[in-house]
């Protein structure tokens, strides 16, 4: 009787070690299977942290560029506004200039004024690209000194009339 | 006399009201460019009947070159 109850009760702790050591075991996988997935989560959150970094690079790229294009423009726009001055300014007496004509009878100095423009144009190009400005192009305060095609880019103390 | 010429194109190019000496700069001054001095130039030659060289004006700055260029080629 007695022998009967002590195994019956060796049975029962010895299930109960059994079941113990079974969910310790199951408890040490389940933690196991966590830190993976915590690692796999911090990778991924690596991973996101360098996309995000990547894009605001990208941003910053785009914004510099698109500040250029707008530089760009700017300086088109001025070039295009002073050269239409320039072919059609009206003198006091109200006559237009007719660049035309002066260019048959004048040829070599109006090609030296266009071309003067060029380089100046070149330079202004440089300028937006993000050459320098020279002493010379710093210290300019009059029109004589002056890059006409740019100058609120390439002499910043100059002051127009 | 040409020098009188050289005023009177100079006011018709440029008004009136403005002061020309031999030291007044036509981009500096008057707010001219260099096609402006090819056209006093081409205007000043056309009333003296004379004929300047282009080479000798591309360096006209002032009123005091452009009167020392044209009398050059004058007959006084």
């Amino acid at each position: 009787m007695f022998s009967s109850i002590r195994i019956a009760l060796f049975l029962v702790v010895l299930a109960g070690a059994g079941g113990g050591f079974w969910y310790v075991k199951t408890l040490q996988a389940d933690l196991a299977t966590a830190k993976e997935n915590i690692l796999k989560l911090n990778d991924a959150v690596s991973e996101q942290k360098a996309v995000i970094e990547q894009q605001a690079a990208d941003f910053e790229a785009i914004t510099a560029i698109r500040d250029d294009l707008e530089d760009t423009n700017r300086m088109l726009e001025t070039a295009n506004k002073n050269l239409n001055e320039k072919f059609n300014k009206l003198n006091a007496s109200g006559e237009r200039r007719d660049i035309g004509a002066l260019s048959t009878t004048r040829p070599k100095s109006i090609e030296r004024i266009l071309n003067k423009d060029e380089v100046n144009e070149r330079r202004c190009f440089e300028i937006i690209q993000g050459a320098e400005l020279t002493e010379e192009e710093l210290n300019a305060t009059k029109k004589s000194q002056i890059n006409t095609v740019c100058p609120e880019l390439a002499n910043p103390n100059y002051v127009p009339y | 006399m040409y020098v009188d010429v050289i005023m009177e194109a100079l006011k018709d190019h440029f008004g009136a009201d403005k002061t020309f000496t031999p030291a007044t700069h036509f981009l500096d001054h008057l707010d001219g460019d260099e096609i402006d001095i090819v056209e006093v130039t081409v205007k000043v030659s056309e009333k003296l009947e004379i004929t300047i060289p282009e080479e000798e004006c591309f360096d006209i700055g002032t009123v005091g070159d452009l009167i020392a260029v044209v009398g050059k080629h004058v007959n006084v």
